[in-house]
């Protein structure tokens, strides 16, 4: 090979070099081009004219709402609507067994739609019919919304091509009314309105995801490796409660006939674990069913349990007795002498329930026959910014730690500020203003040897993945002494005992103390209304080893107007309540204490 | 010595080098391996086939897949199905309410017995048969998942239905009390 043969040789191989290097190049860039810088507009060109890519929404759960014990008491479900396209109306052509032809009429197919979803077929034919005349291009009208998985599978199997089915999603209830006060409901839309649904949305809420895939030409399977999640669905967590359903039942149960037979407007019951602040149970009545919440009036679909506020009457009475005591002003057998209706040099005018000459109370005497003039003269031994004090820190006017939507705080105003009047009336629940969840959180810090524990109906969160969120709580609050607090006790055993409620609201073989509270309500026009009250009966049983506490209210009884209304209620309440939870019957005996200073 | 000293001498022009003899020398002829070229070959078909048997098959199993996801479709529809079939009926109203049809009653003043002592604590007064609570005379804890649904102890009754109750006299006058036996109609 000569010189000038090898070097044209070497020229050609690397012109030839060159230009496959530029033709390559050419492709990369091009490439480059379709894969990387107009990719976008490329996919969405073809998802736009070939059928080759489908996209599905991936539905988010929302969580559910369970019970302390684990009961379902709130669950995502799954409903469908049914529409008409009114365009396609028209008979349809089927072969039958036979393998003939042959023309479903419209009117048969009406027919057999309205017998699936309890309509006739005249109704069906009506809707499509009215849909036309009110736009004759009418393509979409909802014959019905929520129908079950039954009627929709058997909707599907008709093979009808004008309808067009639907899945939505919605809530199911299990347990209707027991606990649906607390639990709340969501609207149409889904989107809470109550309770529990509402307040706890950010645990329970889910969101939906989208997933979008290539697909085959027959019959859209999807192609390996094409399928993409995105956004992924978000499924809500699981709230539980600590409530308890059964205990919640029976006491719905036995509120409505008591209100009913005490001729009340309203009644409510709560029930909380002494040794925890964990509300048992919340009832309400009238209550609602969470499933059909329109059925309900609206005012009696919230937990007014939560939501009321009251002058708590001499359910407080305790509370000034725990104050006087707590501070070495008195003890249970200091004396104090009070008529059943006394004018005090301020002014100001006081009077019990009932009447009655100079007695020569005990401070047990004053609370068993709860008068307001012995009380009033005993809480004059600590001056009042005291008694502020005490009942701010057994949670008057401080809301409560349960924190539920429109629960009021309660109201109490600065001592400096109080007149002739409340200077007494705060001694017996008077001048103040409290929630049911105060006054039974004030009880659960006597019975707990007087700490306070935090109230709270969230017992946690626990998220989609697993992981477990328990509601951010205050701390234990010591109240009183220890000894105050069995002191308090040992004087609402008394009350029970010898009250004149003691034979109403007996429970053999368990000691139990209790006191009963009696508000007058106002009429709106800065009076009271006369002759009826709002009435509260709390207790805490067994006395020797507080477990639970128990507090009835209702709402203006006219059978019986005080609150003896209430025993038969407490009563079954707190027996069904202590049989409930295993509570050991009382051991220990129990001593009086004298109700009249020698 | 200085520079200018020097003698400057001619410089003699270097010996000129032998180019070394360069001579290409026959290649042997290497005879060219037809075993490499099958198996490259054979390689790359195998690799072809394989790569589209895999593909058959992850279509396959795509297809087998949508027929699986048909057929949990259809089941989680039986699922909700039954799961609505079922909704409320563990409720504590629906099970108060058979247990009432049945006769049941919840007991107002329970009695216990103390193993330790054989004591009895509570009332030790023999149940009675008035409940406590009374479902028949209406239901408090509504439900319209079960309002329609028949109860399973007594299929004419639903949890909605009230049994009117009878109207009991203010006073119930005693019975005569009885001297010397049962009376004696005067027959003739």
């Amino acid at each position: 090979m000569s010189k000038g043969e090898s070097r044209a040789a070497r020229r050609r191989s690397g012109i030839a070099a060159v230009i496959v290097l530029a033709i390559v190049s050419v492709f990369a860039v091009r490439l480059f081009d379709i894969q990387v810088v107009n990719a976008d507009s490329l996919r969405a060109d073809a998802e736009k004219h070939g059928n080759f890519t489908g996209s599905a929404v991936l539905p988010g759960v929302r969580g559910s709402i369970i019970d302390s014990e684990g009961t379902v008491l709130a669950v995502s479900s799954v409903a469908y609507d049914a529409a008409l396209d009114p365009a396609l109306i028209d008979g349809v052509t089927r072969i039958d067994d036979a393998g003939n032809k042959y023309v479903e009429s419209w009117g048969r197919l009406a027919e057999r739609i309205g017998a699936i979803i309890d309509m006739s077929g005249a109704e069906v034919e009506k809707v499509a019919d009215d849909a036309l005349a009110a736009n004759a291009d009418s393509r979409y009208v909802v014959l019905r919304k929520g129908l079950s998985t039954e009627q929709y599978r058997a909707l599907a199997d008709l093979d009808a091509p004008m309808l067009a089915l639907s899945s939505e999603k919605t809530r199911t209830y299990p347990n209707g009314a027991v606990g649906g006060n607390l639990v709340g409901f969501l609207n149409v839309d889904e989107e809470p309105q109550e309770g529990y649904e509402q307040i706890e949305n950010a645990c329970l809420e889910s969101t939906d995801g989208r997933l979008t895939y290539q697909r085959s030409g027959d019959g859209g399977v999807k192609i390996p490796g094409t399928t993409k999640e995105d956004p992924a669905p978000h499924d809500g967590g699981t709230l539980q409660l600590t409530i308890d359903s059964d205990l919640s039942w029976y006491l719905l149960q036995m509120l409505k006939e008591e209100v009913e037979t005490q001729k009340a407007k309203a009644g409510s019951i709560m029930v909380v674990d002494v040794k925890t602040g964990e509300i048992k149970a919340a009832v309400d009545y009238p209550t609602l069913d969470p499933n059909d919440p329109a059925a309900t009036d609206p005012e009696d679909r919230g937990a007014l349990a939560l939501r009321r506020q009251f002058e708590p009457g001499s359910t407080f009475k305790a509370i000034t007795a725990a104050t006087l005591l707590d501070v070495g002003a008195v003890t249970p057998l200091t004396e104090v002498q009070a008529s059943g209706h006394e004018v005090f040099p301020n002014g100001a005018v006081v009077g019990d329930s009932f009447n009655h000459p100079v007695y020569n109370y005990t401070v047990a005497g004053a609370l068993i026959d709860s008068s307001n003039v012995a009380l009033s003269k005993l809480g004059e031994l600590v001056p009042d910014r005291t008694r502020y004090e005490y009942l701010k820190k057994f949670g008057v006017g401080e809301g409560s730690p349960i924190g539920y939507t429109y629960e009021p705080s309660g109201l109490i105003s600065d001592p400096d500020g109080w007149d002739n009047q409340t200077h007494y009336a705060t001694s017996f629940g008077q001048g103040i203003a409290v929630t049911m969840q105060q006054v039974v959180g004030a009880y659960q810090a006597i019975a707990n040897g007087g700490v306070k524990k935090p109230m709270h109906l969230v017992e946690s969160c626990t998220s989609a993945d697993g992981e477990v969120t328990t509601p951010e709580l205050p701390e234990d609050q010591r109240v009183i002494k220890e000894e105050t607090s069995k002191q308090v006790l040992d004087l609402l055993e008394n009350v029970a005992v010898q009250g004149t409620n003691a034979k109403a609201i007996e429970i053999p073989g368990y000691r139990l103390g209790i006191k009963t509270g009696t508000a007058q309500i106002s009429n709106g026009q800065g009076g009271y209304k006369a002759g009826v009250y709002f009435t509260s009966m709390i207790g805490v049983a067994p006395v020797e080893d507080p477990r639970y506490i128990v507090m009835v209210s209702l709402d203006q009884p006219r059978r019986e107007t005080s609150s003896a209304a209430n025993a038969p209620a407490f009563q079954k309440a707190m027996t069904h309540v202590l049989q409930y939870y295993r509570v050991p019957p009382s051991t220990e005996p129990f001593e009086p204490l004298p109700k009249f200073a020698e | 010595m200085s520079i200018v000293d020097v003698d400057l001498l001619p410089f003699d022009p270097p010996p000129r080098r032998q180019e070394p003899h360069l001579e290409a020398l026959p290649r042997p002829r290497r005879k060219p391996r037809l075993a490499y070229a099958l198996v490259a070959i054979t390689g790359a078909v195998l690799i072809a086939l394989a790569q589209l048997g895999m593909t058959i098959l992850t279509a396959q199993s795509s297809y087998d897949l949508a027929a699986v996801e048909q057929e949990q479709r259809q089941l989680t529809l039986d699922q909700q199905e039954l799961t609505e079939d079922l909704a409320g009926l563990a409720s504590p109203q629906y099970l108060a309410a058979n247990a009432s049809a049945l006769g049941m009653v919840i007991d107002s003043t329970p009695s216990y017995l103390r193993l330790s002592d054989s004591a009895i604590l509570g009332s030790g007064a023999p149940a009675g048969d008035t409940s406590t609570v009374n479902v028949q005379n209406g239901n408090a804890a509504a439900n319209a998942l079960i309002a329609q649904t028949p109860l399973v102890t007594d299929e004419d009754l639903t949890i909605a239905d009230v049994t009117p109750q009878q109207e009991m006299p203010a006073t119930v006058t005693d019975a005569p009390p009885l001297d010397g036996g049962l009376p004696t109609p005067n027959t003739h």
